[in-house]
């Protein structure tokens, strides 16, 4: 199995299934631990964002995520009908800053930015569209 | 995710197995939290924790805020590579005392 498809609702109970269907499925196409976990941890951390900020109160979401294997690398898409969003834009929060001045906010995306090769973002017909590649060559 | 907490001379130990994500977080604030009402040191020894995300720092970011307001020492030990790359990434890594494993940091935390 080269590709993982998942289709999931705005509940954060959400993020445990989808981290357990990503870990299985690395480790199935035996990816090496870094990029297994960054790809994991910037799933979760969109997601995250999507499903408490995304969506007004009591609205039902839809989450369609894949994961391929091609190329020497791992690329995953986040398609999501909440509103828009686009991560590429976000500003990085101050990583100086002193313990009273931290913002928690951002620091999520920060992560998938620093932990990803690439993230692409596009909003077409209603829907976020974000785009993660990460190299498996090490 | 599940946290065993123990007193080891004199220092409260808390040890989360597992994940903390968006899911859990709530339940390792509930149980790190009150600690720093008490003036025993708190140790958050991560040797059990296989993942951290956003939603974790945000927790340990409050501890710390707790004990800078109410002087009760906090310590990190155990980190594995994963949860010790998203420390780094994250610059959280500067904001805390962290040690190796939970004996060293039990050793100075003690001490006072």
């Amino acid at each position: 199995m080269t590709a993982l498809s998942l289709t999931l609702v705005n509940d954060l109970a959400e993020v445990g299934r989808l981290a357990e269907a990503v870990e299985a499925f690395c480790e199935a196409n035996e990816l090496p631990m870094g990029a297994a976990h960054a790809l994991a941890l910037s799933l979760d951390e969109l997601l995250t964002n999507t499903i408490s900020y995304g969506y007004e109160d009591g609205a039902t979401g839809r989450i369609e995520v894949s994961i391929t294997l091609a190329g020497g690398a791992a690329t995953a898409v986040v398609r999501d009908d909440a509103r828009p969003f686009d991560p590429t834009g976000a500003a990085a929060p101050d990583l100086d800053a002193a313990l009273d001045d931290r913002a928690v906010g951002g620091l999520g995306i920060h992560l998938v930015q620093s932990m990803m090769d690439e993230v692409g973002y596009v909003r077409r017909d209603g829907v976020n569209e974000v785009t993660l590649v990460k190299r498996l060559d090490g | 995710m599940e946290i065993e907490t123990e007193t080891q001379a004199g220092v409260v130990v808390l040890r989360p197995k597992g994940r903390v994500d968006s899911n859990s977080a709530r339940e390792l604030e509930e149980a790190l939290l009150p600690r720093f009402d008490a003036p025993a040191p708190v140790l958050v020894d991560f040797s059990a924790l296989s993942y951290i995300s956003s939603a974790g720092l945000r927790v340990l970011l409050l501890a710390a805020r707790r004990s800078k307001a109410t002087g009760t020492a906090l310590g990190l030990s155990g980190m594995s590579e994963p949860v010790a790359e998203v420390f780094a990434i994250s610059g959280f890594a500067k904001l805390f005392r962290i040690w190796p494993d939970a004996e060293a940091a039990l050793a100075e935390l003690a001490a006072g």
